[in-house]
């Protein structure tokens, strides 16, 4: 690029310029080395002039009218115009929240108690009559008790877009499972109730569907941070005839030790009952925000084992009502550890490959493990308490794993556990039942055979 | 004047010094400016933004070899570059594709013979018996649930790698969750596809491989209903006519005319269609997949289709455009089994529709599926899982976040919520808990609907 190329062209084409006017001459002579014409020679200087003038012209309209095609940089001025537009959109999306409730924590309903809903009494007759006058909605189908799959997320964005990466794979991760075993799945975004806000929202949710769908005869509650890893293991329904809660945990570490993490809520089931609705409603006493919740923390914290200083979640909350009321409540719960209802991520995530050499879908324990919850990594949040290299890794392994058993059917199998692609395992055939009978995991499951 | 004061000989000096002076200036000044535009300061800020500008160059003409990903720094800019390592707890600034990679696990893999022409599998021309035969044997799994009620698959899909766009996920999971409230409620199974089955079928041609599969993987479906990522539901109470498609095979959004007289490359809309399982849908798979190919088959064909279809811009293949051409050039074969529905929307282009949600409400109930009340509305062009869309960001995800909330309030109303507003996400009660919630019966009626019912 020269510096001024008019410049150095009208140097070397002096004839092709067209002449101007000037007066800026006075009389006498120019000089002895043009002697033909003052005019021509002051004309000519003139026209230069004149020339780069235009040019300046031109560029600086060029610049503000932003036709700056000489700038290499274009696609990134228009990638630094759309980093700005998104940020903006973001931005404004995540901050279009609730706005900050007026009512805090002294809010005069924290000392009466609070209620879930109405006082439902009846609710066993009641959905039992429902049911004999409604048999085209079944509560029990192909040997199975009708079961509601419900988990939820915030309508709002995460901190992160990899977390609603994640969110949106264990989300497909249950809609296979669901699908397989003919679960029905609910997947909640909106904040139902203010004063039972983060993982107390659970609560209300679990009872609204109770009531609203007699023909649920379980409510499975699972997080948003847990996904199936055994596509083909099912819950032992036949187990639990006399239970109205399965919930993952250890016994000794309930009413022994008092441990605060004895239990996980993470993932288990109500059944749909009037025991239920009272449980829920009991539960409930420690989850209203503010007052009630930090009260209730001092309580949980000062009666469980371990238990840090916080407000009360749900969890320890569950704990202290089954020691604390335990006649009125254990002879109706199980509490499950012979396969993973609620399995600890990281405890399990290392041995995926191992499990793939030596045993097989269908054990739902410590062997191939049913549910894995990856506690403790909110990739959803901006900080999680685990790296993120090892959550994100960790997670991505655990899908594929799971992944690769609903694949199975199709003839593909993931190109390792982590990786997004996918390789062909088997021929495309001619007769594909034969392979349908032989991989589809729905045709082998005891309820459905023939 | 300034001859008089100095003498001629040194006026006449002056002059051209001044003159040269002039010149000399004028040359510095267009250097300057085109310094500047090379260096990327081309926006006549302060001198300070100049300096920001042209040291952002810089360090890129440094960092050049690297290539950049846009909109993932947009997000982690602002963060410093430490809180990257392994040991971080901070998602921010954390690349996934640091961890994603290929690894042979000893499973042999089968590929495709690439001297043969392209197939989507092997042959087969026998699958209605086949399938007539597992019908049989397998009670337990009826492709008719009731009478006119068949089995339907939604299947529907996206990339599994996260989305270009920082919020593109965010509307897929809304996508996703809205699709199963539907399918909940209309007793529909859903297949959510992120997985590309062929390499060679990418992009919008990925559909055809999968749907086959999935036909051939599942005897008892019926019918498979592919629906876009892009495209919601609207109106959550409406059933398809099943009765209607009873002697079809196939059932698009799109007009006779457009494709058969006109050859129209937006006749119909391949977003959102329902394909029986059975071999004349095989057929018509086999006959559209040549032109998917990646490559110089696509590019060719995508020739042909831009000469032979009306108004059809110039670009590489795509799955709608070849479907036209099938249908214009083969109506003999296939038409008698193509039903071009328009009677409702199974494809709502969202341009015409999202204005008027609130006049939908005002006017009308759901059931419609209709221009009154549509059933699906479908955000062509938005693409809010990449970086360029055909449309302005905001808009479109101002009106996915409206078209979702309109369709979302239709479910909220069954446990008595709905959404403060059409843009908000917050919810509000509209009807009262009662100690009796049997007595109460929703609006609507989408708790237990007739087209729920099972046979008894």
């Amino acid at each position: 690029m020269a510096a001024d190329p008019t410049y150095s062209a009208q140097k070397r084409n002096p004839t092709i310029l067209p002449q101007t006017t000037s007066d800026d001459d006075d009389g006498g002579p120019r000089g002895r080395h043009l002697p033909k014409g003052r005019h021509g020679d002051r004309k000519f200087g003139n026209i230069r002039i004149t020339i780069l003038c235009g040019f300046v012209t031109v560029l600086v309209l060029r610049g503000t009218i932003g036709l700056s095609n000489l700038v290499s940089f274009e696609a990134d001025a228009e990638s630094q115009y759309l980093i700005e537009e998104t940020n903006r959109i973001v931005t404004a999306i995540r901050s279009d929240d609730d706005p900050p409730d007026p009512d805090d924590e002294n809010s005069p309903n924290s000392t009466s108690a609070f209620n879930l809903g109405p006082k439902i009494k009846n609710w066993d007759q009641d959905k039992k009559l429902w049911r004999r006058r409604n048999p085209q909605f079944p509560y029990f189908i192909n040997g199975r008790p009708k079961t509601y799959l419900v988990t939820s997320s915030s309508p709002s964005p995460c901190e992160n877009s990899i977390g609603d990466h994640y969110l949106l794979k264990f989300l497909k991760n249950k809609i296979d499972y669901c699908r397989i075993h003919g679960i029905e799945l609910v997947y909640n975004t909106a904040h139902l109730d203010k004063e039972m806000s983060g993982h107390w929202g659970k609560l209300l949710q679990i009872r609204q569907l109770m009531v609203a769908h007699p023909e649920a005869e379980w409510i499975w509650w699972m997080d948003s941070d847990a996904l199936f890893t055994d596509m083909v293991f099912e819950i032992p329904f036949h187990r639990y005839r006399s239970s109205n809660l399965i919930i993952h945990g250890y016994p000794d570490m309930l009413f022994n030790e008092k441990s605060w993490i004895a239990l996980n809520t993470g993932s288990f089931l109500l059944r749909n009952s009037q025991w239920s609705l009272d449980l829920l409603d009991v539960w409930a006493q420690m989850g209203p925000r503010g007052r009630p919740r930090e009260e209730a923390g001092k309580i949980l914290t000062s009666s469980l084992k371990g238990r840090p200083a916080l407000e009360a979640d749900d969890q320890s909350a569950l704990i202290y009502l089954l020691i604390s009321q335990r006649e009125r409540w254990m002879n109706m719960v199980s509490i499950e550890s012979s396969y993973c209802l609620h399995g600890f991520w990281e405890s399990l995530v290392d041995r995926y490959k191992e499990m793939m050499e030596k045993y097989r879908p269908g054990f739902g324990d410590e062997r191939w493990p049913f549910v894995t919850h990856f506690v403790g990594c909110r990739t959803c949040a901006s900080n999680g308490d685990y790296p993120v290299e090892r959550c994100l890794k960790s997670m991505e392994m655990a899908y594929n794993f799971a992944d690769n058993q609903v694949l199975n059917l199709y003839g593909f199998r993931h190109r390792g556990l982590v990786s997004t692609n996918i390789k062909r395992i088997r021929n495309e055939s001619v007769t594909p039942v034969v392979n349908v009978d032989k991989f589809g995991i729905r045709n082998s499951l005891r309820g459905n055979k023939g | 004047m300034i001859g008089r004061l100095l003498g001629p000989r040194r006026a006449r000096q002056l002059q051209r010094f001044v003159r040269n002076g002039k010149l000399t200036i004028l040359c510095l000044l267009l250097t300057v400016i085109m310094f500047r535009g090379y260096l990327g300061a081309g926006r006549f800020g302060t001198p300070e933004k100049d300096l920001d500008d042209i040291r952002v160059t810089l360090s890129y003409i440094r960092k050049r070899p690297e290539p950049r990903r846009v909109l993932e720094e947009a997000q982690g800019e602002l963060k410093s570059a430490e809180n990257a390592g392994a040991g971080s707890n901070n998602y921010a600034d954390f690349d996934i594709r640091k961890i994603l990679r290929d690894e042979d696990d000893g499973v042999e893999e089968f590929k495709r013979d690439p001297s043969q022409p392209y197939s989507l599998g092997s042959e087969i021309s026998n699958w209605d018996e086949q399938r007539a035969k597992w019908l049989q044997s397998n009670p337990k799994f009826p492709n008719f649930i009731r009478e006119n009620k068949p089995r339907v698959l939604l299947v529907t899909g996206s990339s599994p790698k996260p989305c270009e766009n920082p919020v593109g996920d965010h509307y897929l999971l809304k996508s996703i969750k809205n699709k199963i409230d539907y399918c909940r409620l209309h007793g529909i199974e859903i297949f959510y596809n992120m997985a590309l089955l062929d390499v060679e079928m990418s992009g919008f041609w990925a559909k055809l491989p999968l749907i086959r599969k999935l036909l051939l993987s599942h005897p008892e479906v019926e019918f498979l209903w592919w629906m876009d990522s892009d495209a919601m539901f609207t109106d959550m109470a409406f059933e398809l006519p099943w009765e209607r498609y009873k002697d079809v095979n196939f059932v698009l959004h799109g007009w006779d005319e457009m494709i058969y007289d006109q050859k129209n490359w937006i006749g119909l809309n391949t977003g959102s269609f329902l394909l029986r399982n059975c071999q004349w849908s095989l057929d018509i798979l086999d006959m559209w997949a040549p032109m998917g190919p990646k490559g110089k088959v696509r590019e060719e064909a995508g020739k042909v289709l831009t000469r032979e279809l009306k108004e059809r811009p110039v670009f590489e293949a795509d799955d709608q455009s070849a479907m036209v051409y099938i249908l214009a050039t083969q109506k003999e074969k296939w038409a008698s089994k193509v039903y071009l529905e328009n009677a409702y929307y199974l494809h709502g282009y969202w341009g015409i529709l999202v204005d008027k949600y609130e006049d939908m409400i005002e006017s009308y109930h759901p059931g419609y599926g209709d221009h009154r009340w549509p059933l699906v509305t479908h955000f062509v062009g938005c693409k809010p899982c990449g970086k360029f869309g055909d449309y302005p960001v905001e808009r479109c995800l101002k009106q996915m976040d409206r078209a979702f909330n309109f369709g979302d309030n239709q479910i909220l109303r069954m446990y008595g919520f709905t959404h403060d507003s059409l843009g908000s996400r917050s919810v509000r009660r509209i009807r009262n808990e009662t100690s009796t919630p049997l007595a109460v019966r929703d609006e609507l009626g989408l708790l237990h609907p007739a087209f729920k019912a099972v046979k008894v």
